[in-house]
């Protein structure tokens, strides 16, 4: 029973030191590695790269800091009107700053937002209040095996605002309960524009409630088509109610009023592990994917057709000098956070490649250098060199704290 | 016999015990006069939104007691043994040892498990009072592993305390002082979900952590 109480406590000491020894190396040792923001310019028709301070344009030429600036004039309009270089018309478009703003539009999904504790209950507003400001409702919704709006001051079912709702969801033939309920639950926006849900069989409704009315709206999706995010958006153009990511992987906007589905010419995009920026302007759309070590720049315009594409990759964090080195010491890591999500949970991540098995081998000489000079039957250590034998420099601490005494 | 060694446990740990279930059910009720007042001051719904979106957490404020109680039962509990090695008696006793360990262990975590259920469910009756079930679900995930890291502290304490080299004090107290905080990490409430389990499991396990530290101690390592 001793036994297997102290084996208990070297495991405790190998995943407490598999969490806390990599953790100070990489806090000692990391240095930054800033991925380039490039965005494609309306002048040159090609990108335009900013890595740190520097600047370049896709041919290589540095570029000052004001040049940057003129080739990205929707980006940099205020300053270069302050400088006086703002350009009165571009490709024959003549340069209105209010058309200008109105096209802006930045969107930012990082793979945290898809995997975080989703919350289950919504406020729904009131779409036409007939009011300037949105109020928050008193209310709150769920989707379960029906549509049930919950009075948060009495946390009781509001039985006829359900019904109601219920019954219209059936009428179009919502299959509950909702898997997806995605919109913008403030009321910091521009206007409300309720919910887009997929319902328990994939189908995709638009939700929202217009003078205490339920306001339902059924989207024709292709078939074979399931999607597994969506993020609503508040643009100043109305294009488009929100951003859709399939289980393909392909990325859609699904446009306002007309309720068709645009995808974008993007292939494989890994919204678990890559996060996306899209830069909206008069003239296109910049689709940034950022992985590891890896971005991809897809510029599109105004008609969602691909212009052109860039690519970089670097080296990422593993290859770096201070992975390699990592790699000769840690045989894997233990984390309890991860960059990809919000959920805490003990994240396995082996080291590439063997070269720790040198040190753990090392490890293994110096604990049977100490038992020689305990005198101890090796035979009753056989385990404790199996661990350290794979746990490397975790477990000769661990089982060098809780030591097997037992035989003496 | 049994019955003697459970009330000579009962004995070392009684006040303490009824004074921490007291301190939480006190800091569990303060958590709910505050939940009265800001939906008095600031209305249900925005409570509701803070809750659901901003992830605030109504019970923040008893994130770090369990882990005191469980400290406070192994000390109360453990600390008398090793004065003037007392426990050294208890082995005298005609009683295998480390049945006798393992009923002094069963006692300290059933009198935490004891302490622990009646604070949460007052915590959760109260709270399916003024919020619905996704709200309390969500309370429920991110409290379990404070629970959980005072019964795996309690166990970790009394392993420290039962060493009888100093230096193995100190090298246990800082992996315990490395290990604990994993029950403690600043995640978003319901962020504890995927692990609880495995936390669980864990803090199931390093309850018989005491056995060895005491088998040191009873065989007279320096």
């Amino acid at each position: 029973m001793e036994k297997i109480s102290r084996y208990i406590l070297v495991l405790v000491a190998i995943l407490t030191f598999s969490i806390f020894l990599p953790d100070f190396y990489w806090k000692l040792f990391e240095k930054p590695n800033r991925s380039p923001f490039v965005l494609y310019s309306c002048i040159d028709k090609d990108f335009i790269i900013q890595q740190g301070r520097n600047r370049y344009d896709n041919k290589g030429n540095k570029l000052t800091r004001k040049e940057w600036e003129e080739k990205l004039p929707l980006l940099n309009m205020r300053q270069l009107m302050i400088y006086g270089l703002f350009p009165d018309s571009i490709n024959g478009c003549i340069m209105d700053p209010h058309e200008i703003g109105l096209n802006k539009s930045f969107f930012r999904f990082k793979p945290k937002d898809m995997n975080t504790p989703q919350a289950h209950l919504f406020p729904l507003f009131e779409s036409e209040s007939g009011r300037v400001k949105i109020e928050m409702p008193q209310d709150f919704f769920r989707i379960t095996k029906r549509m049930e709006f919950v009075d948060a001051k009495t946390n009781s079912v509001i039985k006829n605002k359900s019904r109601m709702f219920t019954a219209v969801l059936q009428k179009r033939g919502f299959a509950f309960p909702a898997k997806l309920i995605a919109g913008i639950p403030t009321t910091r926006k521009s206007c409300d524009e309720g919910y887009i849900v997929t319902d328990s069989k994939d189908q995709l409704f638009h939700i929202k409630m217009v003078k205490g009315h339920p306001y339902i709206q059924k989207v024709k999706v292709p078939k074979g088509l399931k999607f597994k995010y969506i993020a609503c958006v508040d643009f100043r153009d109305k294009k488009y109610y929100c951003y859709l990511f399939s289980q393909k992987n392909e990325i859609y906007i699904l446009t306002q009023d007309e309720y068709d589905l645009i995808k974008f010419p993007i292939k494989d995009f890994q919204p678990k592990k890559e996060e996306l920026r899209i830069f909206g302007d008069l003239f296109n759309y910049n689709v940034i994917r950022l992985g590891e070590n890896y971005t991809q720049v897809v510029a599109l315009d105004k008609e969602y057709k691909k212009v052109a594409e860039y690519n970089k990759t670097w080296l990422s964090r593993a290859e770096r000098k201070e992975g390699k080195v990592f790699s000769y010491i840690f045989p894997a890591q233990i984390s309890m956070f991860n960059k990809y999500s919000d959920y805490i949970n003990f994240y396995y991540a082996k080291t590439k490649g063997f070269n720790w098995i040198i040190l753990n081998l090392l490890l293994v000489f110096g604990h049977f250098l100490i038992l020689k000079r305990r005198k101890v039957i090796f035979k009753n250590h056989l385990i404790d060199f199996s661990i350290i034998l794979i746990t490397g420099i975790y477990g000769f601490l661990a089982v060098n704290l809780f030591q097997n005494k037992f035989f003496k | 016999m049994w019955k003697s060694i459970i009330f000579k446990e009962w004995l070392k740990v009684r006040w303490y015990l009824i004074g921490a279930t007291l301190l939480l059910g006190v800091f569990v009720s303060y958590i709910f006069i505050n939940v009265k007042h800001d939906i008095t001051f600031q209305d249900a719904n925005n409570l509701w939104y803070l809750i659901l979106f901003k992830k605030y957490q109504f019970f923040g404020l008893i994130k770090y007691l369990p882990l005191l109680v469980g400290i406070g039962i192994a000390a109360a509990q453990y600390v008398p043994e090793i004065v003037s090695k007392r426990v050294k008696l208890s082995f005298h006793l005609p009683v295998n040892e480390n049945k006798m360990l393992l009923m002094m262990l069963g006692f300290g975590n059933l009198s935490l498990l004891i302490c622990f259920s009646i604070v949460f469910s007052i915590f959760i009756s109260l709270s399916n009072c003024f919020f619905a079930y996704e709200i309390v679900n969500e309370a429920i995930i991110t409290i379990i592993p404070w629970l959980l890291g005072g019964i795996a502290a309690y166990s970790l304490v009394g392993l420290i305390v039962m060493e009888p080299i100093w230096m193995y004090k100190i090298f246990y107290l800082v992996v315990t002082s490395m290990f604990i905080p994993l029950y403690y990490e600043r995640g978003i409430t319901g962020a504890y979900k995927p692990v609880n389990l495995t936390l669980a499991i864990i803090t199931l396990l390093i309850s018989v952590s005491l056995l060895f530290s005491a088998y040191r101690f009873r065989k007279g390592e320096m």
